[in-house]
């Protein structure tokens, strides 16, 4: 089959690669229908996170069709139209059955050299680096999904693939995001991000029940995409001086009650913070450059809820003093998906929750190198390369 | 091949290749070629680490550098005297009773399964079975146990029988985990230093890198097969690199 491949840094390239096969009982073999770039691909792509190996397949947001099922599958069956969380869950383990799915006990075949790194190991992510799993990705004509049963949704007639791709992984990581804010009547939740995953958090805050969402990023397309498409008051921190005396003055000086980072390691921003970060980084001395991550736990109010989406590796100047002198609660988490993929299709039924907007661009998978460049510089005002192989 | 063993991936070649050529032919200063050997393994680690930017590299280049530090600090005079056993012990909670576990591992007949990442067993009956382990230079040890003691829901101990280059031992104990969290597994393995320049070479290298990544690694496939049914592979996994064709 062809497959979009990791060959090196800032190198991939579409080549032809074995057909996956059933190798344990609860596997199924999917015909990928739609495929999609985000954001954390990139951070391997730039070689920001280690552990790649060249010829990897990449790809981790996805949906597709049951083509052959183990002998232990017992939910999924062959011709099922299905929708995939990202990480891999197993379903048995204590953390799974606690609805922690991506800290899955079972699913990562390399958990042993990964533990060293978080101190004990997460579960597995498709398409993502070796720590994580070393799965092959999505970006294929078929893949190989572990635990079938646990991580195959059924999409309800009726729903378009693009209404459904986004409910692999950026609908259910900006909902638990929102999730994690613990929202009450009139609470004001601000976002650091109008990417996939900053877009859908957005969305979700007010299907949570916030009274406001203001949404922070520097590209106008997108922050006119909030504004449009979801209600977000917005701020364009390219253009404005201060975002902190902004959202202080939009809150009556109290402050956002839950801020939301869906930006992660490679933020951009502005002024003598955002150099420091980038020449650390350029150095290899730090992985993350935290600017949105500290404007976001400066700005929250007292009392009130950090909810990290953004992927991090190792941070140096991380205000802990911020966080304990105000009191915040910290949540973080990649995405529990099998948790809220329920939820969320039954919102996309209803009409509530329409993510199809992401799509702003289609490829084939031959396509897919250049596809990723245009994501990575947004060209062309490109939210999501959608590849359909 | 499955890049998920713990010295997977294109480095292993590399390190067998430069363990063949160092590992000596004949008879000798036994003690000096182990301390040749420990030492080129060493470099050869870190240097393949540092050369390769990557996680792994990071591990290998940890591996090999604490190889070498345990080397060199050493008296010169005492190299290769003073063999320490290699003792590794890991823990691990698995979500079922410790009667089920014990059942597991004494009458499930998947110790093959479980300890399938490094070494082949046979078993050939409820005690007694028959492990071979490759070791770098493409050559293999194997070795019997017997099980020396058992108690039901609490543990098992073997240990290898008289006549193996690398003498061995090993117990597994079951003790239950509080609220509903299941039992905690603790695995021990224990080997003795060896006779003969290959078993010392071989037990130097099993010694300074791989029993706990390998114990480890033997909990969680337990653990896995136990909840789940099955052991998370990479088996087979569709990629653009040679070794998977």
């Amino acid at each position: 089959m062809r497959a979009l491949c990791w060959e090196g840094v800032n190198d991939l390239r579409v080549q032809t690669v074995p057909d996956p096969e059933i190798v344990n009982p609860h596997d199924v073999i999917l015909r990928i229908t739609m495929s999609t770039t985000c954001g954390s691909d990139l951070h391997f792509i730039d070689g920001y996170v280690p552990s790649m190996l060249p010829g990897d397949v990449i790809g981790h947001e996805f949906m597709g069709v049951v083509e052959d099922a183990g002998s232990e599958v017992k939910k999924v069956k062959k011709g099922d139209r299905v929708v995939v969380p990202s990480f891999v869950a197993c379903g048995d383990c204590w953390y799974c059955q606690h609805d922690l799915y991506s800290l899955c006990d079972n699913t990562n075949p390399n958990a042993e050299v990964q533990a060293p790194l978080l101190g004990y190991p997460t579960g597995a992510c498709f398409g993502y680096t070796h720590a994580f799993g070393g799965y092959a990705g999505s970006h294929a004509q078929y893949m190989r999904v572990p635990h079938a049963d646990v991580g195959c949704f059924q999409v309800p007639e009726g729903l378009r693939d693009e209404q459904v791709l986004f409910l692999s992984d950026a609908a259910p990581t900006g909902y638990m995001g929102a999730d994690f804010c613990d929202i009450q009547p009139g609470d004001i939740v601000a976002v650091w991000g109008c990417g996939g995953v900053g877009l859908m958090a957005q969305q979700s805050a007010l299907l949570l029940g916030a009274e406001r969402v203001i949404a922070i990023d520097r590209f106008p397309e997108r922050l006119k995409m909030a504004r449009d498409h979801i209600g977000s008051e917005t701020i364009n921190y390219a253009e404005t001086p201060d975002v902190l005396a902004i959202l202080h003055e939009m809150t009556g000086g109290r402050g956002p009650d839950a801020c939301i980072d869906a930006v992660g390691m490679e933020a951009h921003g502005t002024g003598p913070g955002y150099l420091y970060d980038k020449a650390m980084q350029t150095l290899r001395l730090v992985t993350d450059r935290g600017q949105a991550l500290r404007q976001a736990i400066m700005a929250v109010r007292k009392g009130g809820t950090l909810s990290v989406l953004g992927v991090y590796g190792v941070m140096d100047k991380f205000p802990i003093g911020v966080i304990m002198n105000k009191g915040l609660t910290v949540r973080s988490a990649q995405q529990h998906g099998q948790h809220y993929l329920p939820r969320l299709l039954e919102h996309a039924v209803k009409g509530e929750l329409d993510p199809s907007y992401l799509a702003t661009h289609r490829f084939s998978l031959e396509d897919g190198p250049r596809a990723y460049q245009m994501f990575k510089n947004k060209e062309d005002g490109l939210v999501r390369a959608v590849f359909t192989p | 091949m499955d890049v998920g063993s713990p010295l997977g991936g294109p480095a292993t070649s590399g390190i067998a290749d430069a363990l063949k050529g160092a590992l000596p032919g004949g008879t000798g200063k036994a003690s000096q070629e182990q301390r040749r050997v420990t030492l080129i393994l060493g470099g050869v680690l870190l240097t393949l680490g540092l050369r390769r930017v990557s996680f792994g590299g990071a591990a290998l280049a940890l591996a090999g550098g604490a190889l070498l530090y345990r080397e060199l600090s050493r008296q010169s005079g005492q190299a290769g005297a003073e063999t320490h056993m290699a003792e590794v012990t890991r823990s691990i909670t698995i979500g079922k009773s410790a009667a089920e576990l014990y059942r597991f591992w004494r009458e499930g007949g998947h110790l093959p399964r479980v300890m399938g990442h490094f070494a082949e067993i046979t078993e050939t009956d409820m005690d007694q079975a028959h492990w071979t382990v490759r070791v770098p230079g493409g050559r293999s040890l194997s070795w019997d146990t017997r099980v020396v003691e058992s108690r039901p829901g609490e543990l098992v101990s073997w240990q290898s029988l008289p006549g193996t280059e690398l003498p061995n031992r090993g117990e597994v104990h079951f003790r239950p985990a509080p609220g509903d969290r299941g039992t905690e597994v603790t695995l021990r393995l224990h080997f003795q230093p060896p006779g003969g320049t290959l078993g010392a070479a071989a037990a130097r290298a099993l010694n300074g890198l791989v029993p706990s990544l390998l114990v480890g690694d033997a909990l969680r496939r337990f653990k896995s097969l136990v909840e789940t049914g099955e052991i998370p592979t990479l088996d087979r996994n569709p990629s653009a690199r040679a070794s998977t064709a």
